[in-house]
């Protein structure tokens, strides 16, 4: 048996050694024998533990271990395979691969393809056990059987039907959870599944208000209530009181369509309470019948209201889940499925809600933790996995069950001084970033899986410290239990994971230490990851001062930040008590039976404009006792005046202000009317397109050859530096629309990752390569930072502030001449983009999520006008950079390469390189071998991986050129071609000018300078792409719509007979670029993080406070 | 254990008809529902019988009792309790002994050779223990049966030792708590509407009565403590019930008992007929537009 099949398959520490330790040791031969034993377990092993283990095993050789002893020979992919794996036929692309693997050889790109294919199926797996786990709990097994009406088997309890002609409403109030620890994100349902012993969570259920809201500070209740009640007519009619949207649902298909409107949450708890059974979806029946078996009246429905007070999106403190829950828990009530109409749940029951909200989030494509619905419980409680035992659904799969056990702590454990220690002592804040958990959710179950030794040790310390931080909370040491919470968070957490912690948050932990000292005593992460919801613990003496001066800090560190970091909102600081009820009902009749106020605002203007007779009993009686309500009490008070003011809104100054801005900011960055209002009437007529993107399909594309790297040419690079004929161009005009999928901070600024001992952005990293070159080679290297009207002004000031990383060599900006408005996308294009183009298609439940969106994003484009500005959103967030031609293109229009010239005159070559190329350098071997073949232009390149997508290096029609992904008139021309663009440049200065029809001379020549820029773009493609951005909006929520824009991009220069182009291969670590924030885990463990830090020298710099 | 008495219960308020009404019975002989539920009694070895009555009904019930009056006993619930006090209204009828119990608004069609009372009555002399009827059922019908939840009794496939009893549960419960090895998935044992009962059941009534105070106590509150305090056991049976109070439960009820029955092909043909009579009418209807 291999060495790694007896770790899946021991029991005791044997089964925890890790993955590493034994492959560190094997050369490829013995690796590739490993594969090959592992590959031959996992399909035939009956185990789904084993399986996944060993899937995980084959990805990490595959990932990390082979491409270390292979090399990286360009090799290609075969493209069946990535098919396969598009399509989610793992099983089938995995066989691909490996038949290549079989008949070429082993190689990096087969392995970088493998890799992917057997992580994608180890987490598919996962999430089919987790999901049969979730349909196999007993009381979910009959809603998947329940697929016709006639087989709908819920009646309503008959006290919700009693009080014509307005029936009561059922109230169920619940609190959120606080975790104290989560001992690593043992919640995962995998790590629960298989490794129950380390599955525990120490949480407390909270109640909620926003520190100083309005004045006078509300006191804290449950944040999270959802309302119930029969309606006259037959429709399940849903409100979401904080998002502001309504709808009357009419039938199944509207249940189950969940991103057609803002009430996704609320279907998926109507769907998992049963009310409309999961197995009923698909089904062509009316509604209407299956309300009336429910009601037991012809003609009736059901309302369902939910509201979120106050609390913003991020929170860490599970408000989606335990929202989900409490809407699960009021139908659930509602259907008697739970005992109790009113009041608390029994324990049995808080079970079933609990594992319906699982259901629930795995139905609207979210995915929580098992410890989530924490909120239904009461008070502080130890959350546990537990061994499967005979008579459970998991027994004989996994080692754990999927729903854990919830031990409430009593009085006696913790007593009651303890709580209230604990509440004289935490400010619990919203930081106001609202991120992403899912992509760390993954890496812990990777790095479960694999038991990397630190990362493994970092688990056993999480364990050991859920002890301590329980026996501090015993023993009520508030200090203590702070220092431990510091610990866990400053030790295993990020040892585990380093992305849980950031700038932004360890910047306020020092200020805390630094303005309280001693009486600081810990920081406390909630939830994922930290930025979000945080906790800080203060002597109690000094908590008031701490709640205000924690608000205003954090203010300040976000505006110091918030081009850098993506914020979703301002900061705010919470009131709390720790819930000792859980989630409790109430039944409101007659005069008592009111909607939440914020309801009225919704429900009333429409009301008020229907005739009188025309309104059913129900709401007759509804409006009579809101107004009665108005009069008499507090919580109604002012809201004639609200309704009022919805009836009759005050104009549009928002949106009008907001076209203002925009107008103004369009004029001062020299926006093109008259080119817009072309690319417009080109795009609506068809002319241009992502389907014209491509070149004419007749076109001969074929795979061309790098140069290799040329050690020998190194001497010519050392000397063109030492004399000063070297630049550099950071291009700095982008957003990272990737990396915060469309939030809109400056990546260049953004404090991606931790190296030499602190967080850095890229731009100090890019100044920190040039420092040491510059020192290495004995001249000071001009570096220009390219800017755009979206990051010029942050990126001067933060040089400024930052003074400029202590780099000591001139440092320009190179401020960005050309600006577009984003259009609303054709309909073509984005079926274009979805239909017609190779997707990675999703898991069923997300993709079936993903294709509600899009046709919800197509409905929008032809409501809002497809083609015309988009204009409803920040007017920041309305314009675009015009692609990175640009960016270079203006080193002549602006000034910046006279600047250069004047400052080094010997001036000849420039470094061109993308922000995110972070193992870009001057190195003299690549810049030798470009002085050497006489090129006006040396492109980077790299051998293909599966992941490098977007075009690369090819003969095109004879003419070895850069080819744009964009441009290929078919998908699988691109796993053709086994070189990728790294988009690092080496641009000779005067072979450049005379492409451009100029000479250094002529440079001074504004005029001149723009008609030579204007003539070459006009022979330059324009694409025409779609773009996510954000819209904000509410409280922390977020909306991504795509938009469509064009750009021009560099690599097609390449194609210009009169530029004379060469192309070296480069190492990976050199060429790779940075484009989504998933990528970094990977990229620190590959000794890609290494590699560039080995090029930087680091100045002590200020920090960004 | 000899079962001698029987209770049968008709006091509810707007069901209280429905025992009156005349039926044709297997052998074409014109009965009240009471009439047969009475006989069925006595062939299940019973000698006296307590019927249960809205006060001012005796009268009318003793009539439909046909010639068997003079071995019933009408006893009224004064207040309309519910279920389990109308139940207990015969406590002092059955004192120490055993009892069987049949609702008054249900006609029992039996398909095997012994009918289904009388099956009970000798299962529990057999097994000293009460004993309730149940059969496997869809759980889109649960909303109208109680349920039980218990294993089966080893070398019998239609014996089960009763463990739970939950009034007209939902699917949700009945898969927590009531799932019974061997039934078929989505299907639960729900209470027939026959059970043979010992005193004991009267004594948990009288307890759970005292205690609520006025509040409705039904017969699986009952049961439910009865299946904790001893042995209590159900038998699956493969006859008919017939719920007279259901829409058409009348007419269907009795198509029932004349389909099983001696005048089976008279009616099977007067359906027929019926039926053809129709869709030729329709058919002239339609050629006459």
């Amino acid at each position: 048996m291999s060495r790694l099949t007896s770790i899946i398959t021991s029991c005791g520490e044997k089964r925890d050694l890790a993955l590493d330790a034994v492959c560190r040791g094997l050369d490829l031969a013995g690796l590739l024998e490993e594969c090959r034993a592992m590959e031959r377990f996992r399909r035939e092993t009956d185990s789904f533990y084993e399986r996944v283990r060993a899937l995980f095993f084959l990805y990490a050789m595959h990932r990390f271990h082979l491409p270390r002893v292979v090399g990286d020979a360009p090799r290609l992919i075969p493209f069946d395979g990535y098919e396969n794996l598009l399509q989610r036929r793992f099983e089938e692309a995995i066989e691909v691969f490996l038949a290549a693997q079989e008949r070429e050889g082993a190689s990096a790109a087969i392995s970088s393809a493998l890799a992917a294919s057997y992580r994608a199926l180890g987490f598919q797996t996962l999430a089919d056990q987790v999901r049969r786990s979730v349909r196999s709990v007993r009381g979910n097994q009959w809603m998947f059987r329940a697929g016709h009406t006639e087989n709908y088997p819920l009646r309503l309890r008959k006290e919700l039907l009693q009080g014509e002609p307005a029936f009561p409403i059922l109230r169920e109030a619940t609190p959120v959870r606080m975790d104290l620890t989560h001992s690593g994100w043992s919640d995962i349902f995998f790590l629960g599944m298989d490794f129950p012993e380390g599955a525990r969570v120490v949480n407390a259920s909270i109640n909620l208000a926003v520190h100083g809201a309005g004045g006078s500070a509300p006191s804290p209740r449950p944040p999270v209530e959802a309302w119930f009640r029969v309606i006259d007519e037959p429709v399940i009619r849903l409100t979401s009181v904080d998002l502001k949207a309504t709808a009357d649902v009419r039938s199944f298909d509207e249940v189950f369509d969940f991103p057609r409107d803002y009430l996704g949450l609320l279907k998926a708890g109507v769907i998992a309470s049963g009310l409309v059974p999961p197995g009923i979806e698909g089904s062509t029946e009316p509604l209407e019948p299956l309300l009336e078996r429910l009601t037991g009246r012809t003609g009736h429905g059901i309302e369902l209201v939910t509201c979120v007070n106050d609390i913003p999106k991020g929170s860490r403190l599970a408000v989606s889940t335990n929202l989900l829950a409490s809407i699960i828990a009021v139908c659930m009530r509602a259907t008697a499925q739970i005992r109790t109409l009113t009041g608390g749940m029994e324990e049995a029951d808080r079970r079933i809600v609990a594992a319906r909200a699982i259901l629930g989030e795995w139905l609207g494509g979210s995915g929580g933790g098992w410890q989530d619905s924490g909120g239904v419980w009461p008070g502080i409680k130890l959350i546990h996995g537990v061994n499967a035992a005979q008579g459970d659904p998991e027994y004989g799969i996994s080692r754990g069950r999927l729903l854990p056990d919830h031990k409430v702590f009593s009085r006696t454990e913790i007593p009651t001084a303890t709580r209230e220690k604990l509440e004289a002592s935490l400010v619990l804040v919203h930081g106001g970033m609202a991120q992403d958990v899912g992509p760390i959710l993954e890496m812990v179950t990777e790095k479960y899986l694999l038991r990397s030794e630190l990362e493994w040790q970092g688990r056993r310390e999480a364990i050991r410290l859920l002890d301590e931080i329980t026996g501090h909370l015993q023993r009520g040491d508030m200090r203590a239990l702070g220092a431990s919470l510091q610990r866990n968070f400053e030790g295993p957490l990020q040892t585990i994971i380093p992305w849980a912690a950031n700038l932004y948050t360890n910047t306020l932990i020092e200020r805390a230490r630094r303005e309280w000292g001693e009486d600081f005593w810990g920081f406390w992460m909630l939830g994922g990851m930290s930025g979000g919801g945080m906790g800080f613990l203060f002597n109690p003496q000094r908590k008031a001062e701490a709640q205000t001066r924690m608000q205003t800090m954090m203010s300040q560190t976000r505006r110091a930040m918030e081009h850098c970091v993506p914020f979703a909102m301002e900061p705010v600081v919470y009131d709390f008590t720790i819930n000792e009820q859980g989630s409790q009902a109430v039944l409101c009749r007659d005069a008592e039976a009111l909607m939440p106020a914020a309801y009225y605002t919704l429900h009333v203007p429409p009301l008020v404009r229907t005739r009188m007779p025309r309104l059913s009993a129900v709401r007759r009686t509804e409006l009579e006792r809101f107004t009665a309500a108005c009069r008499t009490r507090s919580e109604y008070a002012g809201m004639v005046e609200t309704i009022f003011d919805h009836l009759l809104p005050a104009g549009q100054m928002t949106a009008d202000g907001a076209g203002q801005s925009l107008k103004d900011l369009l004029q001062a960055y020299g926006f093109d009317r008259v080119q817009h209002e072309q690319i417009r009437q080109e795009l609506r007529a068809g002319r241009i397109g992502l389907a014209q993107n491509r070149l004419p399909d007749t076109s001969l594309i074929e795979d061309a050859e790098a140069d290799p790297l040329d050690e020998s040419h190194r001497e010519t690079g050392i000397d063109a530096l030492a004399v000063g004929q070297v630049a550099v161009v950071s291009l700095a005009g982008g957003v990272g629309t990737r990396w915060t999928r469309g939030a809109g901070v400056v990546k260049a600024l953004h404090p991606f990752c931790k190296l030499g001992g602190r967080y850095r952005n890229f731009l100090e990293v890019h100044l920190a390569k040039s420092l040491r070159a510059s020192r290495q080679y004995g001249a000071e290297i001009p570096h220009v930072i390219t800017t755009s009207y979206l990051t010029h002004e942050a990126i001067a000031a933060h040089l400024d502030a930052e003074a400029n990383y202590g780099y000591p060599g001139p440092l320009l900006l190179s401020p960005g001449r050309t600006i577009g408005l984003r259009m609303v996308p054709m309909e073509r294009d984005l079926r274009f983009a979805w239909e017609e183009t190779p997707q990675q298609m999703l898991d069923a439940q997300a993709q079936k999520q993903r294709e509600g969106l899009h046709a919800a994003l197509i409905a929008w484009a032809r409501s809002a006008g497809e083609g015309s500005d988009y204009t409803a959103n920040l007017p920041l967030q309305c314009l675009h950079p015009v692609g990175h031609w640009f960016e270079v293109a203006n080193l002549l229009r602006n000034g910046t390469l006279l600047q250069l010239i004047a400052i080094r005159p010997r001036l000849r070559s420039i470094l061109v390189h993308n922000i995110d190329t972070v193992g870009a350098s001057v190195d003299a071997a690549v810049l030798g071998v470009h002085l050497a073949s006489g090129a006006g232009m040396t492109t980077e390149v790299i051998a293909r991986h599966l992941e490098d997508r977007g075009g690369g290096l090819a003969r095109v029609d004879g003419r070895v050129r850069l080819v744009e992904g964009l441009a290929l008139p078919r998908e699988e021309l691109e796993s053709r071609l086994r070189y990728y663009n790294s988009a690092t440049y080496w641009i000779d200065v005067d072979k450049l000018l005379a492409a451009f029809g100029l000479t250094r001379a002529m440079l001074e020549d504004a005029a001149q300078v723009d008609a030579a820029v204007r003539a070459l773009a006009m022979r330059m493609p324009t694409y025409v792409t779609l773009k996510d951005v954000k819209k904000r909006w509410g409280k922390g929520q977020e909306d991504v719509f795509p938009v469509a824009q064009f750009e021009k991009l560099w690599g097609d220069m390449t194609a210009l007979p009169e530029l004379q182009c060469r192309f070296v291969e480069v190492p990976r670590v050199r060429g790779q670029q940075l484009k989504e924030p998933a990528q970094l885990d990977a990229w620190l463990r590959d000794g890609s993080a290494a590699y560039a830090e080995g090029l930087c020298t680091w100045r002590e710099s200020q920090s960004l406070e | 254990m000899q079962v001698r008495k029987a209770i049968l219960t008709a006091a509810a308020r707007t069901q209280r008809a429905l025992p009156l009404q005349t039926l044709i019975d297997s052998e074409g002989n014109k009965k009240a529902l009471l009439e047969i539920l009475i006989e069925q009694s006595l062939a299940a070895g019973v000698e006296e019988i307590a019927v249960v009555v809205f006060p001012g009904d005796e009268t009318s019930y003793a009539q439909a009792a046909g010639p068997h009056g003079a071995c019933v006993t009408f006893i009224p619930q004064p207040e309309p309790l519910g279920y389990g006090h109308a139940l207990y209204c015969g406590h002092e009828f059955t004192g120490s002994d055993p009892f069987l119990h049949m609702v008054g608004d249900h006609l029992y069609v039996s398909t095997g050779t012994t009918p289904s009372a009388r099956r009970l009555v000798e299962l529990a002399g057999q097994e000293r223990c009460s004993v309730s009827g149940v059969q496997p059922t869809r759980e889109s019908l649960l909303p109208r049966y109680g349920t039980v939840g218990g294993r089966r009794v080893s070398g019998r496939s239609d014996l089960y030792r009763v463990e739970t009893v939950i009034e007209k549960p939902t699917p949700t419960e009945a898969e927590q708590r009531l799932l019974v090895p061997g039934i078929r998935t989505g299907s639960y044992l729900c209470f027939f509407g026959i059970h043979v009962l010992t005193p004991k059941v009267m004594e948990i009534l009288g307890r759970k009565l005292a205690e609520a105070k006025g509040q409705p106590v039904t017969l699986v509150d009952a049961l439910a403590e009865l299946a904790r305090q001893e042995q209590y056991l159900a038998v699956e049976d493969t006859g008919r019930r017939y719920d007279l109070g259901d829409p058409y439960g009348l007419l269907i009820a009795q198509l029932a008992m004349a389909l099983s029955g001696r005048d089976r092909t008279e009616v099977l043909r007067q359906i027929l007929e019926l039926m053809a009579d129709r869709e030729l009418a329709r058919s002239e209807a339609g050629a006459a537009r």
